[in-house]
């Protein structure tokens, strides 16, 4: 028994060392983040921040007018991308869970392949479709781009979710004077909120880390994505790694922060997505 | 839609025969916005990329259209040009070797993580922050990483005595290749760290005690149990993974943008440039349109494994 337990002790002791070794590179983004300059260049490097200084923050992410700009621009797009795709995909989801006739294997399979689709090769004929109706540089484009990955990758992870909900429960719903509508409102969709919150996380991670379409349907300075204008400081601040540690940080900042607090919508539907049909 | 058939658990309940028709209607309506949707913002821009692959498409046609038709002209051109063929090639290689690498230790990762530990549920989820984190941040920070001066990965390389003084991992042909592969292989391993577990805990331990009595030990149990019980998880796995990373642009624009050269140079960054570099859209469609071919053709066996999953 204390050999198991033992053992058990050991193996934990295991899982933090790879957990740390593993995770290294996000250590170093925050430690290099909270450097003053003098100090990333030094051989070899100190593995923490001594002393920690926060001018990467106060000076280089508050007064960058550019930073800000794409945080709202991320921030209206990865939203926009959330409510459309979970207004289009939910009542979709919840209808294929229904239906029992041929087109829906076909839809969901069509659903898959679109995931399979590379970005640029939505993003290329976007730009020359989007530049002929005056949608290059908009937050419609941008959100109208981002949901078409969004969408069929909503509906698969939801449609096991309404699957789970039996039919029986519809249709006596529906004898007790329920139309689609209302069967749909008020029995399916209250039970299937926690397959409803993963979709919603997933869109808005997706949108806010979404790179390909900001970088071609956005080359107007002020209505990049936050990933673009990082991507943009990679050339304009050179070798400032404190302060390009600093942005990727308040970048990824959302993302680790709904991963805390919605860990486990997350992990269910990240896997669900790419394994049911 | 008169023959639509009612699932079995629900004939019981089925009332009255005529409102049926009028109820699937509201069903069937709940449907068309995302076909409509998907329809507009897919399979529209897909068989729009298609006609300009075929056309003369420079920068006055882009906004103004009436780019003229030009038959197979572009992708005799794509075909015979030696930077596509490269561009595949790189694009292969780069996809096989992240894959291998984050398979290898995904695998690994997840064999231990399926051992009952104190912490192994915080653990596991805490390394998926490596594949939730976007992209260009994680590629941002592999560039920092492999700094030929300053690095922390030649430090920590210098240390064991595997590299001597700095090495320019950016800027020389195949150590930046290998540069890319690992910062894809990082992202991509938790995600398939937490596909196999799903497929680990379906392995009952009783197989692993009578291999155990049989005097196999822990890598000849891992070999002649967990692997061939695992077979039909690691095809998913492996193919959904290999799709996934064809499509990969972000992490290798960020690193070297397809450098240095054309060492880097794989077909969706290719295919970029042509359009948004270049601004040959003709050609970039004719790239972005063969390049399809892969994800679209792994997708068949991708299909046919999940079906062999579901049934296994």
């Amino acid at each position: 028994m204390t050999a198991a337990r033992r053992k058990r002790g050991w193996l934990s002791v295991g899982g933090v060392l790879i957990t740390v070794v593993y995770l290294l590179p996000v250590y170093w983004m925050l430690a290099t983040s909270l450097k003053q300059s003098s100090d990333i260049f030094s051989t070899p490097p100190d593995l923490f921040p001594s002393p920690i200084s926060l001018t990467s923050y106060t000076e280089t992410v508050v007064n960058h007018a550019g930073i800000g700009r794409g945080l709202l621009n991320s921030t209206v797009i990865a939203v926009g991308t959330t409510v459309v795709s979970l207004a289009v995909a939910v009542p979709a989801a919840y209808a294929l869970a229904r239906l029992r006739v041929r087109f829906v294997a076909l839809l969901m399979l069509l659903f898959l392949v679109v995931q399979m689709i590379p970005a640029v090769n939505l993003a290329l004929p976007m730009f020359v479709i989007f530049s002929r109706a005056d949608l290059v540089n908009s937050y419609v484009g941008l959100i109208l781009a981002n949901c078409s990955l969004a969408i069929p990758l909503a509906i698969t992870i939801l449609r096991p979710y309404f699957l789970s909900v039996p039919g029986e429960v519809i249709e006596a719903a529906k004898i007790d004077g329920c139309n689609t509508w209302t069967a749909f409102l008020r029995v399916a969709l209250p039970v299937s909120v926690p397959g409803v919150i993963t979709v919603a996380v997933i869109s808005f991670l997706g949108a806010w880390g979404e790179f390909v379409f900001g970088l071609a349907l956005a080359s107007d300075a002020g209505m990049q994505p936050i990933t673009v204008v990082l991507a943009g400081l990679t050339n304009s601040f050179g070798t400032r790694w404190n302060d390009l540690m600093a942005v990727s940080v308040v970048v990824a900042l959302p993302i680790i922060v709904v991963f805390v607090f919605l860990q486990r919508y997350i992990v269910g539907g990240l896997t669900a997505g790419a394994t049911k049909s | 839609m008169t023959t639509t058939v009612a699932p079995p658990g629900t004939a019981s309940t089925t009332p009255a025969r005529a409102p049926r028709r009028a109820r699937r209607w509201g069903d069937h309506l709940f449907v068309v916005p995302a076909v409509l949707f998907v329809a507009a913002t897919v399979l529209y821009p897909l068989i729009f990329n298609i006609d300009l692959s075929f056309r003369d498409v420079g920068v006055a046609q882009i906004v103004t259209g009436g780019a003229e038709w030009v038959g197979w002209e572009n992708y005799a051109d794509q075909l015979g040009r030696d930077s596509f063929w490269h561009a595949l090639v790189i694009s292969l290689l780069y996809t096989g070797l992240a894959v291998a690498v984050a398979f290898a230790l995904g695998m690994a990762l997840a064999v231990y993580f399926n051992q009952r530990f104190p912490g192994r549920n915080l653990m596991r989820s805490l390394l998926l922050l490596a594949w939730i984190l976007p992209t260009v941040v994680s590629a941002n920070v592999w560039r920092w990483m492999l700094d030929g001066s300053y690095g922390l990965i030649n430090t920590l390389l210098g240390a064991v005595g595997l590299v001597d003084g700095d090495v320019f991992w950016l800027a020389r042909p195949v150590p930046a290749l290998f540069a890319v592969v690992i910062a894809t292989a990082w992202s991509f391993t938790p995600f398939i760290m937490i596909l196999l577990l799903a497929g680990l805990q379906g392995i009952p331990d009783t197989l692993y005690e009578a291999a155990k009595i049989d005097g196999a030990g822990a890598w000849r149990r891992f070999t002649s149990v967990t692997l061939p019980l695992l077979k039909p998880v690691n095809l998913t796995a492996l193919l959904l993974c290999f799709i996934s990373t064809f499509k990969t642009f972000d992490t290798v624009f960020l690193m070297t943008r397809g450098g240095p050269g054309e060492a880097t140079m794989i077909l969706p960054i290719y295919a970029y440039n042509e359009a948004f570099e270049f601004f040959r859209f003709d050609t970039g469609a004719v790239a972005t349109t063969l390049m399809l071919v892969v994800p679209l053709g792994l997708s068949v066996f991708y299909f046919r494994s999940l079906r062999r999953e579901e049934l296994s």
